[in-house]
């Protein structure tokens, strides 16, 4: 592999159960070092595509590569590259933290020393030393998710997939594992990392796919993502008789909603704010009832992917 | 290979941490295995049931009548009742009046009337009577039984008299006399002995039938000793477990063990349910470890497991009731590998066939209930209905006791052991395939 060739290459990777097509065509490329985000609502298409990636499941189609081989194949350099953090606590409760880890090094082919300082190394890292002998059943929920990342990274994977990692976490161990996340991509390790999430994925991801219904609908940078979206800025007041006037005169300028009682106007190209604040002015309608806001990746999240529940 | 290692160590990592699980694979067994043990008399000097309370009622003035009594009350058997408690505690002889309103408030559920014409006039044979209340048909079966095996082997006399009778019916008191007088002549002129004395005994009744059974009255009647066997003589020759302590402690231990063991093993199988749904096999199989593995894995787990129960439990039966494994240790334990691997495939065809834990687990205890009671793991399997015979040898249980019993009873060589063994081996196969083949097409593994 050359160093500009991608460590995680998808194209065309189809996935379907039964009559549901799961993943529809998902291609991308993912180099190494990069801290990729998986942004979708529930059921977009996100565990499908991890778990394809990790080899859980044969693909219906398309080819997918970790490290260059082929993940279908059940490549043992593909499985040796990869560390999985399911979205699920995958640890024997019963065990202590470190008889779980010991357990998921030897099947790594980790033996004697050096898998007693990888289990040191990582309880370490995730700041569970202390709690090794501790049985994990005895671990809060923010313990037991930090213990579930520090498993899948004995065997030291170029590439780890976090599937939903932070699910019923307190704030605390969400920092404690988004800043061992950050270290751990700043040394070099590849992170995918899946998420409904947009804090989680503005503050981590250096690149972001959005997928909904098994399709990528959007690939980029924050910044090249939200390029995207058909304004530059987003205007919120209240909806009450007061501002219906103004409600009106807006509506043939750009994208009016209302959430909650709020109106959120987004004007369309062309239309200059300025036209906006001489209307209110106009109107006698006092500044301090707007708030003007930057788009965000929720909006184009929310515009890519609709307002419709998911579930 | 490393992979199913590590696996099957941290199965036994759990089990080990999991008090319930080793109670219920090693504790209960041992402890059901005991009280059976007690239950049915293994190994026990005079085996059999005791104590069943029987009334009597003597209304005979025949000295035989009362030898009866004694005879009952040698018998272990029974519990012999003969009198009646007055609300002043004092007591008197029970009458037959007293019979039902007892029986009717659950004092005792079988009472024996010696009437006054014990000795029938009417017809050979004597005349008794008998109360029952019976529960269930076995025990009344029993006691019945042993009444008549008390009666005859030990009160020859009544039986005697009865001829005696008969015989004065037909022939007058003068002729009965004459031919009792011409026969203890021609006795005594053959075989010596006193003219008069062996007269007035068959007079009496006692035609000789007390010395065939042995003289003692009050010893409790013991089978073989009792006079029919003397007078029909059955040599027995025993082909196998000559020398054999006990023969029905193998059956008991080896049935109960089977049972917990597909208990254990069944168990350890439907944990695949909670590993799919905590999502260890997602990290386990994103890692260098396959399905096989896992299957494999839990395989020789349960292999491994079966064999550590079974072999405990054996010694255990040799410390409790003798149970001689010394020099049959080799055979005992490939059966017990056998026998373990055919319970761990019924295991992994339970949870493959399975949506559900709960339903597993639902399944699992029905069909080892009924396997282990057809199959012979609580009874033998010889007083089962023919149909239901043929159905106990379609079963893992069957075979597996089966090759206890060749083992430990017959002494069985490994020659001898092999049809046992290719049973159980074609049993795990056939039930390990489809488990497999199950597994492939369900999604426990997803």
């Amino acid at each position: 592999m050359t160093p500009s060739a991608p460590l995680l290459s998808a194209n065309g990777v189809v996935k379907r159960f039964g009559s549901i097509t799961a993943l529809d065509g998902v291609s991308l490329d993912i180099a190494p070092g990069e801290f990729f985000g998986l942004l979708g609502p529930n059921g977009a298409g996100k565990s499908t595509f991890m778990s394809l990636v990790a080899g859980l499941r044969p693909l219906d189609g398309g080819v997918l590569t970790v490290d260059g081989a082929g993940v279908a194949a059940g490549s043992t350099k593909a499985r040796q590259a990869l560390g999985l953090v399911p979205q699920h606590i995958a640890l024997y409760e019963d065990l202590s933290a470190e008889g779980n880890l010991r357990i998921f090094g030897e099947l790594y082919g980790l033996h004697g020393a050096a898998l007693r300082d990888r289990v040191s190394h990582v309880l370490e890292a995730v700041q569970l030393a202390d709690r090794g002998k501790d049985l994990v059943k005895t671990f809060s929920g923010g313990m037991q998710r930090r213990l579930n990342l520090a498993a899948a990274l004995l065997h030291k994977p170029r590439l780890l997939l976090c599937d939903e990692p932070t699910v019923g976490v307190d704030p605390q161990s969400r920092n404690a594992i988004f800043d061992y996340l950050q270290e751990l991509n700043r040394a070099g390790m590849t992170v995918i990392y899946s998420t409904h999430y947009m804090e989680e994925a503005t503050r981590l991801c250096s690149r972001i796919g959005i997928i909904d219904h098994g399709r990528i609908l959007a690939l980029g940078t924050i910044d090249e993502l939200l390029t995207k979206l058909p304004f530059d800025e987003e205007v919120r007041f209240p909806a009450t008789p007061d501002t219906a006037a103004l409600a009106g005169k807006l509506a043939a300028n750009g994208e009016l909603a209302t959430v909650d009682g709020i109106h959120r106007f987004r004007p369309k190209p062309g239309f200059p704010m300025s036209s906006f604040y001489m209307l209110t002015e106009e109107l006698g309608l006092p500044p301090r009832l707007f708030t003007s806001q930057r788009p965000t990746l929720e909006a184009l999240f929310l515009q890519l992917t609709g307002r419709v529940l998911r579930e | 290979m490393n992979s199913i290692l590590v696996l099957v160590r941290k199965d036994f990592s759990l089990f080990l941490r999991d008090r319930t699980s080793i109670v219920l694979t090693f504790v209960v067994p041992f402890a059901l295995i005991y009280l059976m043990g007690q239950v049915f008399g293994v190994n026990s000097s005079s085996p059999g049931p005791s104590g069943i309370p029987v009334a009597v009622v003597n209304q005979s003035d025949n000295p035989a009548a009362a030898r009866l009594v004694d005879a009952l009350k040698a018998e272990k058997t029974f519990k012999v009742l003969t009198q009646f408690v007055n609300d002043d505690k004092t007591t008197r002889p029970l009458a037959e009046e007293d019979l039902r309103p007892l029986m009717r408030a659950n004092n005792f559920r079988f009472a024996l009337v010696i009437p006054k014409d014990v000795i029938r006039v009417d017809g050979i044979g004597i005349h008794l009577k008998t109360y029952s209340n019976p529960r269930n048909e076995i025990e009344a079966q029993t006691v019945i039984g042993i009444l008549q095996k008390t009666i005859f082997s030990r009160v020859p006399e009544l039986l005697g008299q009865s001829l005696q009778a008969r015989a004065r019916a037909y022939l007058g008191d003068e002729r009965l006399d004459q031919f009792n007088s011409s026969v203890a002549s021609a006795v005594a002129g053959a075989f010596g002995g006193d003219t008069s004395t062996i007269k007035a005994d068959m007079s009496e009744g006692e035609l000789g039938l007390r010395r065939l059974g042995g003289d003692d009255a009050s010893a409790p009647a013991q089978g073989d000793a009792g006079v029919f066997s003397r007078i029909v003589r059955v040599d027995n020759v025993q082909v196998a477990g000559t020398g054999v302590k006990s023969p029905a402690a193998t059956l008991l231990v080896g049935g109960w063990a089977m049972q917990f063991l597909l208990f254990a093993v069944t168990a350890s199988a439907t944990a695949l349910f909670s590993e799919r749904d905590q999502g260890i096999f997602q990290r386990v199989l994103s890692g260098p470890v396959s399905r096989a593995d896992i299957l494999w894995s839990k395989f020789i787990y349960g292999i491994c497991l079966g064999l550590l129960q079974l072999v405990v439990l054996f010694f255990a039966g040799h410390v409790l009731y003798g149970i001689e494994i010394g020099g049959q240790l080799g055979l005992l334990v490939v059966v017990c590998v056998f026998a373990a691997a055919a319970c761990t495939s019924f295991g992994m065809l339970i949870a493959a066939v399975s949506p559900t834990p709960e339903s597993a687990r639902g399944i699992a205890t029905f069909v080892i209930l009924l396997m282990s009671a057809v199959g012979g793991a609580w009874f033998p399997v010889s007083f089962m209905p023919e149909f239901i015979q043929r159905f106990s040898r379609l079963t893992l249980v069957y075979w597996s006791v089966e090759g206890f019993s060749q083992v430990l009873w017959a002494r069985a060589t490994l020659a001898e052991l092999l049809p046992t063994l290719g049973y159980l081996a074609l049993i795990t196969a056939l039930v390990m395939g489809v488990a497999i083949w199950r597994f492939r097409k369900g999604r426990i593994f997803e």
